[in-house]
């Protein structure tokens, strides 16, 4: 591939993988609530995302009173280019990445606190109740679990001795992180779904508030705001998969199969996890993060680095 | 990667977008009338200063002052809107204290700025293309410099926890009672009727500074 079609080639990759990781997540969802259900698994599970995504193209966008209208619209923008940046510095294989630059984990920080800001905007700017308790709510439990994640991923930074995710692939060589370092993964899953807003942590667009930050919007706005946040639920599990499943490693099959492979495990046990287990309540799972995880997340970096030792 | 020693044009065309930016929604946080969005667009002016670092080739720096700036941007948003009288950010307000003092003082501070970048002497060292600048300044923050900057975040910490210490002694049902809580108000604030289970208060202490009928407006 010449430099300028690998110009063009980045971002389109990029947003198709994301486009499909958000399908992937729209049927997985649908599946496992029939599943669950009992309700038996149809041909709707495949049609039914696509109908809806039609449906909401379709749809008139409401309008509320007063809103901050920029904030208002470019809040689904930025959360799904925070997707895609974070999908970006991802190695599919030993050779080939979009943008595998020297302070990976910083960026991929980067991405995870600038979601939650996108989050709060998105609830925040509607000026309306429901999304206004729900942008709080959130914001209370985002700053909660965000430092979980800088510590698991520095802990499995330490190994490599590197932030660069290629590095830390190549670390995992014979023995994946998610055995080194048991604790990382779990930890690492609670963040996936508070920054995705999905399952057990949806705070952000429960359906205890109709919809939190989504209460009043519908349409296009609607629809790039759900596309998104199961893009950026697509781009932490192939996070996972990168750090904690050895990325790119494995038999037989190339690297970019194991890549998506994973990625799809770690994306089925997140999804399932929103028809198996109850949400939170705001103020427990804040306790329960400050009091419990953050020192679970402290004694995951610290065996961490005494093993370096 | 950048190439520092010799910037393209998209880097110099780059530079000035950023700086623009940086600077138009710095001035924009003082022209606005809400404590959210002054708090984000003084992030979206950091973000473009860390734009302007990783032009510069700092790679890590850059990316860190992305991070470090959203998620103190996204605190300091919680708190501004927990201790100023303007629930949830939304109500317009004036985003200034003495206004005339800040502009006399910013325009000092501008000039100064101006007097540096004309005729200050800036050292000319373009970094060498691969040159291991993450782990240097790795080494440079955990080798020499360790005390000062552990110093520094130990006395960050501690002036963060003790803000809140102090500053929550006012909690869900008012004004706390001693160190045991804050305790429901009364059913009747007139008859001094309690909820049930609820002993009210008999002691008359006055001594710990904190005046007001509990239930009244923000210090």
């Amino acid at each position: 591939m010449t430099a300028q079609a690998e110009v063009w080639a980045a971002p389109l990759l990029t947003a198709g993988v994301l486009a499909a990781g958000a399908y992937v997540v729209a049927v997985l969802d649908a599946a496992v609530a029939a599943a669950v259900s009992g309700a038996g698994i149809g041909r709707s599970v495949l049609a039914g995302p696509l109908r809806r995504a039609a449906l909401l193209v379709v749809q008139q966008p409401s309008a509320t009173e007063r809103p901050d209208a920029a904030s208002w619209a470019l809040a689904p923008a930025l959360y799904a280019g925070l997707a895609a940046a974070g999908l970006a510095v991802i190695p599919w294989s030993a050779s080939f990445s979009v943008a595998d630059v020297e302070a990976g984990i910083v960026l991929w920080g980067t991405v995870e606190s600038l979601a939650i800001v996108a989050i709060f905007l998105h609830g925040w700017s509607a000026n309306t109740h429901q999304s206004l308790l729900a942008a709080y709510r959130f914001l209370a439990a985002g700053l909660s679990y965000l430092l979980l994640s800088m510590f698991v991923l520095i802990a499995a930074a330490i190994p490599a001795e590197s932030l660069q995710l290629s590095r830390i692939v190549e670390s995992q060589h014979g023995l994946w992180n998610v055995v080194r370092q048991p604790l990382g993964l779990p930890l690492f899953a609670v963040v996936a779904l508070g920054s995705s807003t999905w399952g057990p942590l949806n705070l952000a667009d429960g359906d205890d508030l109709s919809g939190g930050t989504t209460a009043d919007v519908s349409g296009r706005p609607r629809l790039v705001w759900s596309g998104a946040r199961a893009a950026m639920l697509t781009s932490f599990s192939a996070m996972a998969a990168t750090v904690f499943l050895g990325g790119w490693q494995g038999p037989v099959l190339p690297g970019p199969a194991w890549v998506v492979l994973k990625t799809l495990v770690v994306l089925a046990a997140l999804v399932a996890s929103g028809h198996l287990f109850a949400r939170v309540r705001t103020e427990r799972f804040v306790t329960v993060c400050w009091l419990v995880l953050l020192p679970l997340a402290f004694l995951d970096l610290v065996i961490a680095g005494v093993e370096a030792l | 990667m950048i190439d520092v020693s010799s910037p393209s044009v998209f880097v110099h065309v780059s530079f000035w977008v950023f700086a623009a930016a940086a600077v138009l929604s710095g001035w924009r946080v003082f022209r606005t009338d809400s404590m959210v969005r002054a708090t984000f667009l003084l992030l979206v002016s950091f973000l473009n200063v860390g734009a302007i670092l990783l032009l510069l080739g700092g790679a890590y720096l850059g990316v860190a002052l992305l991070f470090m700036m959203t998620v103190e941007m996204t605190v300091m948003a919680i708190f501004m809107v927990a201790f100023m009288m303007n629930p949830a950010g939304l109500n317009p307000m004036v985003m200034v204290h003495q206004p005339r003092l800040a502009a006399a003082a910013g325009w000092v501070l501008f000039g100064g700025g101006i007097v540096v970048a004309v005729w200050g002497r800036f050292p000319d060292r373009p970094l060498e293309p691969g040159r291991p600048v993450i782990v240097e300044l790795g080494t440079e923050l955990m080798g020499r410099s360790m005390l000062i900057f552990e110093s520094a975040a130990v006395a960050l910490v501690a002036t963060m926890i003790g803000s809140v210490v102090l500053s929550s002694r006012r909690s869900r049902y008012g004004e706390a009672a001693g160190d045991d809580g804050s305790l429901p108000p009364p059913l009747d604030p007139v008859l001094g009727t309690y909820p049930t289970g609820v002993v009210p208060e008999t002691s008359t202490d006055g001594g710990d500074g904190h005046g007001g009928d509990g239930h009244g407006g923000m210090h």
